[in-house]
């Protein structure tokens, strides 16, 4: 079994989701190379053959000559799977070398299952378990399901040259926008309710949401009172989100916040209430006091 | 010497003809007024408001020379009155004095003003007239000087007070001049009976007769001319309301409270739908702009006016007035502001209080009905959202409508896929049917009927939304779509009776969807509750409780159900503290016309305002009867910060935990022989059953 | 200009999912369904482009699946488009993207569209690939995830949106195929003009086996819930025990804790 592994390579950096993929070679089993479209001082730690295209020629982003240098090295290389990761270069470009081999694709895979992929499906609520027909699969792997895996070792640089322009005229980046709060895209959400008590113990929360790696969100009647600005406000009057992990601390879960946040992967709700409605949606109900519990918990994590 | 007078003492006979021309021409020049206007009102779209004439003139009758809604509100209300009667009397006064000078006396020879019926009649029309002056001066004073809030004046209010007092005061200058020449020397006994004219006598004392006679002369004419002006002012200036609010009156919408134009939707030749320019609107609509004296009690009562939104009704209906008069083509919708559109909770605290029948809310849904329907427009996204989500789930909160059905799991509840053989259908409502507080609502209710012995079936996963908030924010279409699902699904089991525990749904299946088919019974389950105890076929152990009790707008004022709850909540054993602004005049809790989908963006929070006249009266407990009330209110309280200060609750659950074989969960210290039989589960169920067979029997 | 748009039917994701009988697919019963949400931000961006354009050009609005689907077509005609396409296809559920990409490609391959637009991905099969698949077979250019779209003359001005919140702009000429995402724009609510104009528009039905020649190139062995998450633990105690719970629990089931 071989896998061919695509790289990331964005704004003259390697991007570290490339060691996911590191990470489901290693679940696979088996050999693997990788295929890089970025720089020469900027090599993964990775010990295995690297096909290495320079981005700075053939652009980071032009999917016509990628295709081309991925076609090139599975013809060299032979491999059973070309592994992408399911983001915006993976999901543009898995299709398209998918489409020329001829081959089957299985996008967004969260685990390896028996004789084939479990993927995501109906908003992440429900899995399939896929299974290729064809004798080469296309895979594109959820970004944070596997383990970020830096196999170490220096590659064996393989160095590909291509020659074309492309359909597709890449004019720049633009950088993200500074405006609010983007809840939808964060990770980790650490969300503020009437249960913290007063403006005053806001700084509390949103030093947990910092220790944790996330946003500060808030409930409605917290936005209401003026704690926390309108941007952090989850909720169907505020933002939907579903982040990987959702701390709700003292919110009792009013139906249009339930419905904001419920789709998270995670939930763990700070609550006194026991029977508080947030414990309907809530993988963990911590039943404490979140101004005792959230210092606590802040603490330990910066250990 | 008898009593009487000469009329026409000192301006002679030959005036007549003369007189009766410059008045025929005064009228020619009012009605001429009128006829330009009501090419204005006809630019409105037709209207049926000239069936049921008995109704319609008994109206007029009472609103008019009864001053029943006029009078309602104390302040301006009473003065106004009181002056209007006067004004009348005085009219009538003169009138009498026409027929009898150029009609009785030459036709007839008899003299109908003379004798005791002179006296009275001097005395009554002095007395009108003074009462007349005071009253005037007191509405000067109060608009002036004390200048209420919100009360605006304008230029006409100067000119009309300056008229109304020139009126007055001449009339009682020529009786003064007339009676220091006539019965002052002649008939002094008389003078007793004209004690306002013989005081405005005094002050000709020292003048010789020839001038008190020239001055008559000029006071009569001047009087004359002002009575004239008077006239051709009616159309004119604000004192149209004298013929507009009145045949307003007239006008006033004689079917069920709250009723809305369906629109029929298989009509392929409407291009316009809703109100986009005041063309658009009736011509009622602009006729009530007409209508409006400005009197601002609308605007005193707006819950969206209170807290410091855009909204005064008042203002919407002037400009209605403006685009009417002024410009109309222009698109009424954006001279009004969206804002202050999406502001309006249809709480009819407007049109309930307006003494000239002025139809507020529905001049606002027409609007709306144009916003939505013809530019897609919603209040924020968030009710694009809610809205979405009423037409894929049938249910605001975008919930699987599957599971709609699931809060009754366990409970004493028939499916009606599976046995609509049932005493009533609970058309349950989305609040109740997916927020976990007013789950608990229905199922308390559940819990009560089962007492009764009353068989309950619900729609389960068959219903849906009932469509009120979208029809309210204007968009018919999809509250159509719903309303018919509903309807043909209703239908299908032979509903005998529905009950509700939302106020919306009540109003929206018992009146709404009558136009669209449904003719079934529908009640609130606060007056079915209440029929129950009233036939003892629920009785409830008193548990006394002191509480404030919130009168929602579609159970108060849309369907005037105030003594139901009421009467159900003292029969729980509670003691009521009324709110300051209860009955026909309570205080919105701000969720009404769709406003329970959307945020609340502007001024501060209604809910808020109303938990504080609730905190005012002392009482510990606030009751509702509608969910969105229910929910509004745990909000306002959080936001209030009077949590463990103030709880609200639904009056279900006050009813539930005092029925009289189910009150294991009560918390009062009252024990009572009843609550034995909770102890044990199975003499619990013999028990509802003895009474469901006692209740059914009786 | 011809303007294609791909659309999908997709149960309301509030549902709750089970198997069908079939185990590799949900049973439809109870579910409600909607236009996918990334092909309401197609049907707009298309009925934008038109708007600009003038009414000379014109947008077909194309949906595959068994007859529910026509509700998503009508809507979709409601917001604008002014003819639908219906592939008619019963078992729409059971064909895999690389065969959905066949049948779409199939129907535009001699239809001259100077511009398809499709979401970036369905809601409830969440693959991603149809849109690009298709461009591939039709030897189209093509881009995805656009949260920018502009036209002129020609010439698609796109942004991407990238991973972070950064937008890599793209341009690309016509004819090609666009991907939209979430933020590219707010999808009109169709007025009730339009709803009624709608019903009179021309809906094509076409059957699937006229279109499809491929076989799928994935099989799904099975469709069913995440394994449990040990879901609604709740813990009480001492704070520094429950905070040492919470954080074993956290390494333990989230990668948020490394």
């Amino acid at each position: 079994m071989k896998a061919l592994l695509i790289g990331e390579y964005r704004e003259g950096k390697l991007l570290d989701t490339t060691y996911e993929l590191c990470g489901f070679a290693a679940q696979l089993g088996g050999e693997s190379a990788m295929l890089l479209v970025g720089s020469e001082g900027q090599l993964p730690d990775y010990g295995g053959t690297l096909y290495l295209a320079d981005a700075a020629a053939c652009g980071e982003y032009n999917p016509d000559l990628h295709k081309k240098l991925i076609l090139e090295t599975v013809a060299r290389e032979n491999p059973d799977y070309v592994v992408f990761v399911h983001s915006s270069y993976g999901w543009d470009l898995a299709p398209r070398v998918a489409a020329a081999l001829k081959a089957a694709q299985v996008s967004e895979i969260v685990a390896l299952a028996d004789g084939g992929f479990e993927v995501g499906c109906c908003n992440a609520k429900m899995r399939r378990t896929v299974k290729p027909a064809t004798s080469k699969a296309v895979l594109t792997i959820q970004a944070g399901a596997f383990p970020v895996t830096r196999p170490g070792g220096t590659p064996r640089v393989e160095r590909l040259a291509a020659e074309g322009s492309g359909t597709l005229e890449f004019v720049g980046y633009e950088p993200a926008e500074a405006k609010g709060v983007d809840l939808t895209r964060a990770e980790v959400i650490v969300s503020a309710g009437r249960g913290v008590g007063k403006k005053e113990n806001v700084p509390v929360i949103a030093a947990l949401a910092k220790a944790l790696g996330g946003e500060l969100g808030a409930s409605r009647p917290v936005v209401d009172a003026g704690w926390v600005d309108h941007s952090h406000q989850v909720g169907t009057t505020g933002q939907t989100v579903s982040p990987k992990l959702y701390v709700a601390c003292g919110i009792s879960g009013a139906i249009q916040h339930l419905a904001g946040m419920k789709k998270s992967d995670f939930i763990v709700a700070i609550n006194k209430d026991k029977d508080a409605p947030i414990g309907e949606v809530a993988d963990v109900l911590v039943v404490a006091d979140v101004l005792q519990f959230a210092p606590a918990l802040t603490a330990r994590l910066a250990k | 010497m008898e009593a009487t007078r000469e009329i026409y003492w000192n301006i002679g006979h030959g005036v007549v003809l003369p007189m009766y021309c410059l008045t025929l021409a005064a009228f020619g020049f009012l009605a001429w007024g009128f006829v330009k206007r009501l090419q204005v009102y006809r630019q409105g779209k037709p209207l049926n408001r000239f069936d049921r004439y008995d109704e319609r003139i008994g109206r007029l009758l009472a609103d008019v020379f009864g001053q029943v809604k006029v009078a309602r509100v104390k302040d301006g209300g009473i003065p106004h009155a009181f002056f209007f009667w006067g004004f009348l009397t005085l009219f009538a006064g003169t009138i009498i004095v026409m027929f009898q000078a150029d009609f009785f006396t030459p036709l007839m020879h008899v003299n109908l003003l003379s004798g005791e019926f002179y006296k009275a009649y001097s005395f009554v029309l002095d007395c009108a007239g003074l009462l007349a002056i005071l009253m005037l001066a007191g509405l000067f004073i109060r608009r002036f000087v004390v200048k209420p809030a919100g009360l605006e004046v304008v230029d006409d209010d100067y000119r009309v007070h300056v008229l109304l007092f020139a009126i007055l005061i001449t009339g009682f200058l020529i009786e003064g001049a007339r009676m220091a020449v006539t019965e002052l020397q002649q008939n002094p006994e008389l003078a007793r009976f004209s004690p306002v004219g013989y005081l405005a006598a005094q002050l000709f004392t020292g003048y010789d007769t020839p001038s008190i006679k020239t001055a008559h002369k000029v006071f009569w004419w001047v009087h004359f001319a002002l009575v004239l002006g008077f006239f051709c002012a009616i159309p004119r200036t604000k004192l149209r309301h004298m013929v507009t609010t009145a045949v307003n009156s007239f006008f006033a919408p004689l079917e069920p409270k709250g009723t809305i134009a369906t629109i029929d939707l298989e009509d392929e030749s409407i291009e316009q739908f809703g109100a986009a320019r005041v063309t658009d609107l009736t011509w009622k609509d602009i006729f009530d702009a007409d209508a409006c004296t400005s009197c601002k009690r609308c605007q005193d009562r707006c819950p969206a006016y209170a807290t410091e939104k855009p909204l005064s009704p008042m203002k919407v209906v002037k400009q209605v007035g403006e685009a009417a008069f002024g410009a109309p083509e222009a698109n009424l919708c954006e001279a009004v502001t969206q804002d202050v559109l999406w502001s309006c909770t249809t709480c009819r605290a407007c049109q309930e209080i307006c003494p000239a029948n002025i139809e507020h809310v529905n001049k606002i849904i027409e609007m709306r009905r144009n916003l939505t329907l013809m530019e897609g427009a919603f209040p924020g996204d968030e009710v694009r959202t809610a809205v979405g989500n009423v037409e894929v789930n049938g249910n605001p909160f975008g919930l699987a409508y599957a599971a709609r059905g699931e809060w009754a799991e366990g409970l004493d509840v028939t499916l009606m896929e599976r046995d609509s053989d049932v005493d009533i259908l609970y058309f349950v409502g989305c609040y109740a049917s997916f927020d976990k507080r007013n789950r608990e609502v229905a199922q308390n209710f559940v819990k009560i009927c089962a007492a009764a012995g009353v068989k309950v079936g619900i729609l389960g996963k068959e219903e849906k939304c009932c469509g009120e908030p979208v029809r309210k924010l204007g968009n018919e279409y999809l509250y159509q779509m719903t309303a018919r699902e509903n309807i043909e699904t209703i239908k299908a089991y032979g509903v005998k009776r529905i009950v509700t525990t939302c106020p919306h749904c009540f109003n929206t299946l018992g009146r709404d969807y009558r136009d669209l088919g449904l003719d079934v019974p529908v009640e609130h389950y606060t007056t079915f509750i209440g029929r129950l105890l009233a036939e003892e076929r629920l009785s409830l152990v008193p548990d006394r409780f002191d509480f404030t009790y919130h009168d929602s707008c579609y159970l108060g004022r849309y369907m005037d159900i105030f003594e139901a709850p009421r009467t159900v909540l003292a029969a729980a054993g509670g003691r009521l503290t009324e709110m300051a602004k209860s009955g026909y005049e309570s205080f919105c809790c701000g969720a009404g016309g769709g406003r329970i989908m959307a945020e609340e963006k502007l001024g501060s929070r209604i809910s808020v305002a109303r938990v504080g006249m609730a905190r005012e009266t002392g009482a510990p407990l606030l009751v509702s009867n509608c969910p969105f009330c229910l929910t509004m209110f745990e909000d306002g309280i959080k936001m209030a910060d009077c949590e463990g200060e103030l709880r609200v609750r639904d009056l279900a659950e006050i009813v539930a935990e005092r029925l009289a074989h189910a009150n294991s969960h009560r918390h009062g210290q009252v024990i009572h022989v009843e609550e034995c039989f909770a102890e044990d589960s199975a003499a619990e169920d013999a028990g509802y059953g003895l009474v469901a067979r006692i209740g059914l029997s009786q | 200009m011809k303007i294609l748009v791909c659309i999908k039917q997709v149960p309301d994701m509030e549902s709750r999912f089970k198997p069908n009988g079939s185990g590799v697919w949900f049973e439809e019963t109870d579910l409600a369904f909607r236009m996918n949400e990334y092909d309401e931000y197609a049907v707009e961006q298309a009925v934008r482009l038109k708007e600009q354009l003038g009414d000379a050009h014109e947008v077909t609005v194309l949906s595959i699946g068994p007859d529910r689907v026509v509700e998503a077509i009508k809507k979709a005609l409601a917001m604008g488009c002014d003819r639908g396409v219906h592939v008619q296809d019963p078992a729409a559920s059971l064909k895999d993207p690389w065969q959905i990409a066949a049948i779409i490609a199939a129907y535009a391959r001699d239809k001259g569209f100077d511009l398809i637009f499709t979401g970036m991905q369905s809601q409830d099969r969440g693959s991603a690939q149809v849109g690009v698949t298709v461009a591939e077979d039709l030897g189209l250019p093509c881009t995805t995830t656009l949260v920018g779209f502009a036209y002129d003359n020609g010439t698609i001005t796109a942004k991407r949106e990238l991973e972070g919140g950064v937008k890599g702009v793209v341009r690309v000429k016509t004819p090609a195929l666009v991907t939209c995402q979430l933020g590219l724009n707010v999808p009109r609510y169709p007025t009730l003009p339009n709803i009624m104009k709608a019903k009179k528009k021309e809906i094509e039905a076409i059957p699937v086996g006229d279109l499809l020649r491929e076989e799928a190139r994935t099989a799904t062995a099975s469709f069913h819930p995440p394994a449990k998450k040990g879901g609604g633990i709740v813990l009480e105690g001492e704070v520094g025990a429950l905070v040492d719970q919470l954080v074993g629990i956290l390494k333990d089931k989230t990668a948020v804790l490394r």
